[in-house]
């Protein structure tokens, strides 16, 4: 578990890479918005320019559409929801269950706009480095007063960087229950208290070790920024996005 | 010169418990200094009051003369501590990103940084990792990285807290490599541990502690044969009737 890795940095030299964190998270909304209101002819569009996008930062398809199957679940369980629950003209019906056309219609769009938000995601944070994401968050929540924005932003740093360590220690204690006969026990919520609290409790004897670590570097909130700078080509990006998700939305 | 002076130090924790008890002791710059105990015998507990991490009871603590309660930050920066467990102590989410963190703390200008970021990261033999997230490094990598974050501060004395729990043969022999070097160009080093196999070779000074006190302090010929009088297992070679050896030969 501890290589939940897909969604994460991968150095290169593409033109994604190169762009703007800044830009990037502007992009990052207007094509998820965009991707909300388009049709299929739209959709079709976007789906096909992310594509390029992402074969242009040189990562396998293969290997991403291996590291979403989890979200395929998720994905199939939206489908049959919407296909089950919208009204209109029947294509199939047992008892009180009814598939109808407009149903597999509205599921297959909301799902294929799913796709295209997780896929931008991956497309974002597959180019950006994590000290930059944490940098444009602080810069985009600097004009909100009262707003701790250098704290926001180390906060999902440490949360980026620990959320495998825990997933790790939350295997462990199960292996080391499961060696035990855990699974002999029917019950899951005694199962779950057994599991939930030795990994709370370690995370928050790892959460203390953490905040000494960091006071023992001279951790404070009034630190070096990281450099943003932004140049012509991140407007013209920016040109270009604008253009397609107007066309996307026509 | 002295780095560190420690006068008349008490320690007690919330609970009331006694962490340390009347602790004296001087360092010198540049000196290879391993603090031995059992556990629980407050080896820890004295090396975070070096950095201001606890502060002291009762007693003093100084860094190349300066009281370590009145500028933690000097203190910080001055001390540089490596922690028994590297996995909590990795803050970055990349390898650069985790050696820069503590110099981006003193506010350094950001060519500073990359500087700084840039020989620590040579220094340990990481410099092809930098990219990586650490929680897919080795332990003894990891435990390099942590090294690298300590060293990017650019501090004088260098403290290790058990360096070597939980890696293998070649994780602690890169460890070991480390501290000799970083020992090699002037850097004062302080090591915690229990077991004093591994670095026994290399040590100037000896320093046995129990129960939170000073129990003995010499060097380390005068000391081994009294070493299991406080529940420390004397080197193997040296119960076999030989010299003890560098793990590095």
């Amino acid at each position: 578990m501890a290589e939940l890795t897909v969604f994460g940095f991968r150095q290169g030299t593409s033109l994604l890479h190169r762009l703007d964190v800044r830009f990037k998270l502007i992009f990052l909304v207007l094509i998820s918005l965009s991707s909300l209101r388009a049709q299929v002819a739209g959709l079709f569009l976007l789906t096909l320019i992310l594509v390029l996008a992402l074969i242009h930062v040189r990562v396998s398809l293969g290997s991403i559409l291996r590291d979403l199957r989890y979200v395929s679940l998720l994905l199939v369980f939206i489908f049959v929801t919407r296909a089950l629950s919208t009204s209109g003209s029947a294509l199939f019906e047992f008892k009180i269950i009814s598939v109808t056309r407009e149903g597999l219609h509205a599921g297959a769009l909301v799902c294929w706009r799913l796709v295209i938000v997780i896929i931008t995601g991956l497309a974002f944070v597959l180019t950006t480095r994590p000290s930059e994401i944490k940098g444009a968050v602080a810069w985009m929540l600097r004009p909100f007063p009262f707003v701790p924005g250098k704290r926001i932003a180390t906060m999902m740093g440490l949360i980026v960087r620990f959320m495998p360590v825990i997933f790790q220690q939350t295997k462990e204690t199960l292996d080391a229950q499961r060696a035990r006969g855990v699974e002999n026990r029917k019950n899951p919520v005694y199962r779950l208290v057994k599991l939930g609290i030795p990994v709370l409790r370690r995370t928050f004897e790892r959460a203390d070790k953490l905040a000494f670590a960091m006071e023992a570097r001279c951790y404070s909130e009034n630190r070096t920024d990281p450099r943003l700078a932004s140049g012509i080509k991140d407007w013209i990006a920016l040109f270009a996005v604008v253009f397609l998700c107007a066309i996307t939305i026509m | 010169m002295k780095i560190i002076e420690i006068e008349n130090l008490d320690h007690r924790f919330a609970d009331g418990t006694l962490g340390l008890k009347n602790i004296n002791l001087t360092i010198e710059e540049g000196t290879f200094v391993v603090i031995a105990g059992p556990n629980g015998s407050g080896k820890s507990t004295l090396l975070r009051h070096l950095n201001g991490l606890l502060l002291p009871t009762t007693g003093m603590v100084r860094v190349a003369g300066i009281p370590v309660p009145e500028n933690l930050t000097i203190a910080r920066q001055m001390v540089g501590m490596a922690f028994q467990d590297a996995d909590s102590q990795i803050v970055g989410e990349t390898v650069s990103d985790d050696v820069a963190f503590g110099p981006e703390n003193l506010c350094l200008d950001r060519r500073e940084v990359n500087r700084r970021v840039a020989r620590a990261l040579d220094l340990v033999n990481l410099v092809k990792l930098k990219n990586q997230k650490p929680h897919l490094l080795s332990g003894g990598e990891k435990r390099r990285l942590a090294i690298a974050g300590i060293l990017a501060m650019e501090p004088k004395v260098l403290v290790f807290d058990e360096p070597f729990s939980s890696l293998d043969y070649p994780g602690i022999k890169q460890v070991l490599e480390q501290i000799v070097s970083l020992h090699q160009t002037g850097h004062t080093i302080l090591v915690a541990a229990h077991d004093l196999e591994k670095v026994m070779a290399h040590t100037d000074r000896l320093v046995i502690m129990n129960h939170g006190k000073v129990v003995k302090d010499g060097s380390p010929d005068q000391l081994i044969g009294d070493l299991e009088t406080f529940g420390i297992r004397q080197p193997c070679a040296y119960r076999l009737g030989g010299e003890v050896q560098s793990w590095l030969n």
